[in-house]
């Protein structure tokens, strides 16, 4: 492979001597990934706002139903999410500080900042199965819903505990399925970033990227995780602020 | 692993810099960090006590948390992804496509969504769809009925509903 580029003739710079945007592939490529992700989320999130204003009489408000803070039985709405997203918000920062770690080619400012994001996306994903928990299992005393009978074939009326894709017992039962779709859809990429951090994270250790010369792949994991709490930061606004 | 088009080492260490430039470049991520977390608390108190203020998710309180979150969104998508360092036209390639597809969905929603609401479209609308629409309205997974809906079938008879449902099995 040659690297002498830096004397592109112009005439052939479209036909890949040289990248137009001034970037490399594996980039440019992240990112259009990342614009058609991008894209299913704005779907879902439209998707939710267009049926809450249809049935916003009938729409629970966010903080009446997640009021849970692990160790207390007070009520406390807001606090719990608020937590989450300074999680995703603070290893969204130490993913930053090992890109530029990267740049400067500090390997072991790579390490520390790699291993405290993979701490914050562990625990951002076990927050979340907290909050899927409290929401699943409901309150002690539930609350009076219209189920669908199958056998029957008609409504009645019935004590609700918790919620699932056919019942909730805090509103529509497509608030439930709304939630656990994009909270869902949002933690699994949560999840897949945190296993990508870690493969990036043994090749750091094994000194795949000290021997290449650069930590562009830290960049480029960087934009998902980054991507991440973009998408976090809109679920917190829509579904637990309006 | 060799890619013919990774063969240009220029454009993955183009943003290298030394340990001196990086003292700077830490400083602003970590000032980009303190605005975001302050914004995030004014959401969280502002959510907490809209309630007590008086507020009810009206115009001002969801453009308030939309405006936010859009300042949220541009720091992380400027500073931290780093979106204002490449090129122009990168940038336009970026937000363009994503931005015409997204206001025409938030178009088409919002024109749709409330074409139901306008009273000159009412008499367009096919009576059977608005009968199941109030019906629905009335009984869908609630249990209680909202008193502003109109209930009034287009045949001038009222919506069946139930007042209050009993905990028992009981015909809806």
């Amino acid at each position: 492979m040659s690297h002498a580029v830096a004397n592109v003739d112009e005439k052939e710079a479209w036909s890949g001597g040289q990248s137009p945007f001034r970037m490399s592939y594996g980039k440019m490529m992240m990112w259009f990934f990342l614009v058609s992700d991008a894209l299913t989320f704005s779907g879902l999130l439209s998707a939710y706002g267009f049926v809450r204003h249809k049935y916003s009489d009938a729409w629970p408000a966010a903080e009446d139903v997640f009021t849970h803070f692990p160790g207390t039985h007070a009520h406390l709405p807001l606090f719990y999410v608020g937590l989450m997203t300074f999680i995703l918000i603070m290893s969204s920062v130490t993913m930053v500080l090992a890109v530029e770690a990267g740049h400067r080619n500090d390997k072991r400012g790579v390490i520390i900042w790699m291993l405290l994001t993979i701490i914050g996306g562990f625990m951002f994903v076990g927050s979340q199965a907290w909050e899927w928990y409290n929401f699943i299992t409901g309150t002690a005393e539930g609350a009076t819903r219209m189920v669908w009978d199958i056998d029957a074939g008609k409504y009645v009326s019935q004590v609700v505990q918790g919620a699932n894709m056919t019942v909730n017992e805090y509103g529509p039962a497509q608030f439930a399925n709304f939630f656990f779709f994009i909270t869902g859809f949002h933690g699994f990429h949560v999840f897949s970033g945190v296993i990508i951090n870690c493969i990036i994270f043994i090749n750091v250790l094994s000194g795949t990227y000290e021997r290449r010369g650069h930590y562009e792949m830290i960049e480029k994991v960087g934009l998902y995780w980054h991507f991440v709490d973009l998408v976090w930061v809109f679920v917190f606004t829509f579904f637990y602020l309006l | 692993m060799d890619f013919s088009h990774d063969n240009y080492p220029q454009y993955e260490t183009m943003y290298q810099h030394t340990n001196e430039e990086g003292k700077g470049k830490r400083k602003e991520l970590w000032r980009v960090f303190w605005i975001m977390l302050v914004i995030t608390l004014v959401e969280l108190f502002v959510g907490f006590n809209a309630t007590k203020w008086g507020l009810t998710g009206g115009g001002l309180l969801k453009w308030g948390f939309i405006i936010l979150t859009l300042a949220k969104a541009g720091f992380i998508v400027i500073k931290f992804m780093h979106l204002g360092h490449e090129t122009k036209f990168f940038k336009y390639t970026i937000l363009l496509p994503y931005g015409i597809f997204i206001a025409y969905l938030i178009f088409i929603v919002l024109v749709e969504g409330t074409y139901c609401s306008y009273p000159e479209n009412k008499p367009k609308l096919n009576p059977i769809f608005m009968d199941q629409k109030i019906q629905n309205n009335a009984n869908h997974g609630r249990s209680y009925i909202n008193k502003n809906l109109n209930l009034k079938m287009s045949d001038g008879t009222e919506a069946v509903a139930k007042e209050k449902p009993a905990a028992t099995h009981e015909e809806h």
